[in-house]
């Protein structure tokens, strides 16, 4: 298979196709220059990385669901990996969020993180594709937590107060008096740019990734070395920043939300404070 | 904006926002609550588990201190005892010595008396044996039989001279 997947970046770039790629091609991609003609396999290629998207659904769902019927005293196998990851999850957003409020946001989080996890190490298997790769796929995603932040936001404080807290808590007059200015800016800045930020990160580094993944391919190519030990160290990158940047997606939206929710105490503000100042 | 235009396309946004809250949705109920509940559960019952093994621990020490406590006290009663054993042994023995010293020098003393008693029985005879066997001699020196009692007393007093002089000797 690594060889097929070698001859085919091999013969992408001899035939010229290698100034537009920008991945390692996939299986629809090469069904669609077999079959160019055929309709299922146009619209598969029109919509590809909706379908690798949607497959990355299906095994997290079903990874996932098959892992909680699995119960036991001693977990074992799935169970067990998946149980250690959903608590070091719950462990790290009850350590932000507090333990009033993690428990709500424990499944929000840990979903996206799964979600996004799963689609940037697609591009790690021959002839797959990291859905995250396209913006199109990781836009929606800053969509979905920009609403859910404010909503938790409009949820927990009320909406005086979730007004009072886009406005910047004006206490003083000069606050009154740049509340024109502030309230737009900070609508601007928590609630417009969320999305674009959180989604044009994540785009571009997988796509970056992608990319290094089809320049080391190429090397390997150039000097015809058949182990991919190029391929290896690429690998290796790819894995650790695909879990990087699934971890950052995460942690900025925990932080979000610990912006958003109502300050009970000053340690937790103090907390939510310094972890946003990181998170900046 | 090409760019925009390029990159994002309405249809796949609308999907991938479906299948994120199909996903959310399913997970939160059929992955994340049975989970995290099952965790909690087992964290429970090992906080649980744990304090049980801690009263266990007290109890079993409370024990081992009362068995202690009861176990001294045995061994101090069986000391006790042991040692009143030993005194009434002691006792006794100190009695059934009494008993056979005095027994003994009972019949040690009975013993002498009959002894003493047998001595003089037999001195009486001896004297009798002597006096007759005297009278038998002077009556052969003599020839004549010294039957008077008067003659019999003096023989019976030179036997008495003589065994004086024998004892004194």
């Amino acid at each position: 298979m690594a060889d097929q997947a070698y001859s085919t970046v091999h013969h992408a770039a001899a035939s010229g196709e290698h100034h537009d790629a920008h991945e390692l091609p996939n299986f629809i991609t090469l069904l669609h220059q077999s079959y160019p003609d055929n309709a299922v396999i146009s619209f598969l290629n029109q919509y590809q990385t909706l379908f690798f998207s949607l497959f990355a659904a299906g095994l997290i769902c079903f990874l996932c669901i098959r892992a909680a019927r699995a119960e036991s005293l001693v977990p074992q196998g799935l169970r067990n990996f998946m149980e250690t990851i959903m608590e070091a999850i719950a462990n790290f957003v009850t350590g932000i969020l507090g333990e009033k409020h993690a428990p709500k946001h424990i499944p929000f989080l840990g979903t996206l993180f799964f979600y996004i996890l799963v689609m940037n190490w697609g591009g790690l298997l021959p002839f797959w594709k990291s859905p995250t790769s396209a913006w199109s796929i990781t836009f929606p995603l800053g969509l979905i937590v920009i609403l859910y932040v404010q909503i938790t936001g409009i949820r927990e404080q009320g909406v005086w107060n979730y007004l009072k807290h886009l406005a910047g808590n004006p206490s003083t007059v000069v606050s009154f008096i740049l509340l024109p200015m502030m309230l737009p800016l900070n609508i601007f800045l928590e609630v417009l740019a969320v999305p674009f930020s959180l989604s044009l990160r994540l785009f571009a580094n997988i796509s970056s990734e992608d990319r290094l993944l089809l320049k080391f391919a190429e090397l390997n190519t150039l000097f015809t070395y058949k182990p991919f030990v190029f391929q290896l160290f690429a690998n290796i990158l790819v894995i650790t920043f695909s879990v990087i940047q699934a971890f950052v997606f995460m942690l900025l939206t925990t932080v979000y939300l610990a912006l958003i929710l109502p300050h009970d105490e000053q340690h937790g503000h103090e907390e939510h404070s310094a972890n946003a100042q990181h998170a900046h | 904006m090409e760019f925009f235009k390029a990159n994002l396309i309405p249809a796949e946004i609308i999907v991938q926002l479906l299948a994120f809250m199909i996903v959310f949705f399913t997970l939160r109920k059929l992955a994340w609550k049975p989970i995290l509940d099952s965790l909690e559960a087992r964290r429970a019952k090992i906080r649980q588990e744990f304090e049980s093994i801690e009263a266990a621990k007290r109890e079993i020490e409370a024990l081992k201190t009362e068995y202690a406590a009861r176990l001294a006290k045995i061994e101090e009663e069986a000391r006790s005892k042991v040692q009143e054993a030993v005194e009434e042994g002691r006792k006794i023995s100190r009695d059934i010595q009494e008993k056979a010293r005095a027994e003994a020098q009972a019949v040690f003393e009975k013993t002498q008396q009959n002894l003493d008693i047998e001595i003089s029985k037999a001195q009486m005879v001896l004297k009798k044996s002597v006096v007759e066997l005297s009278l038998q001699v002077a009556e052969k020196v003599l020839n004549e039989h010294l039957t008077d009692t008067k003659q019999q007393e003096k023989i019976e007093k030179i036997i008495a001279g003589i065994e004086e002089g024998a004892t004194l000797s």
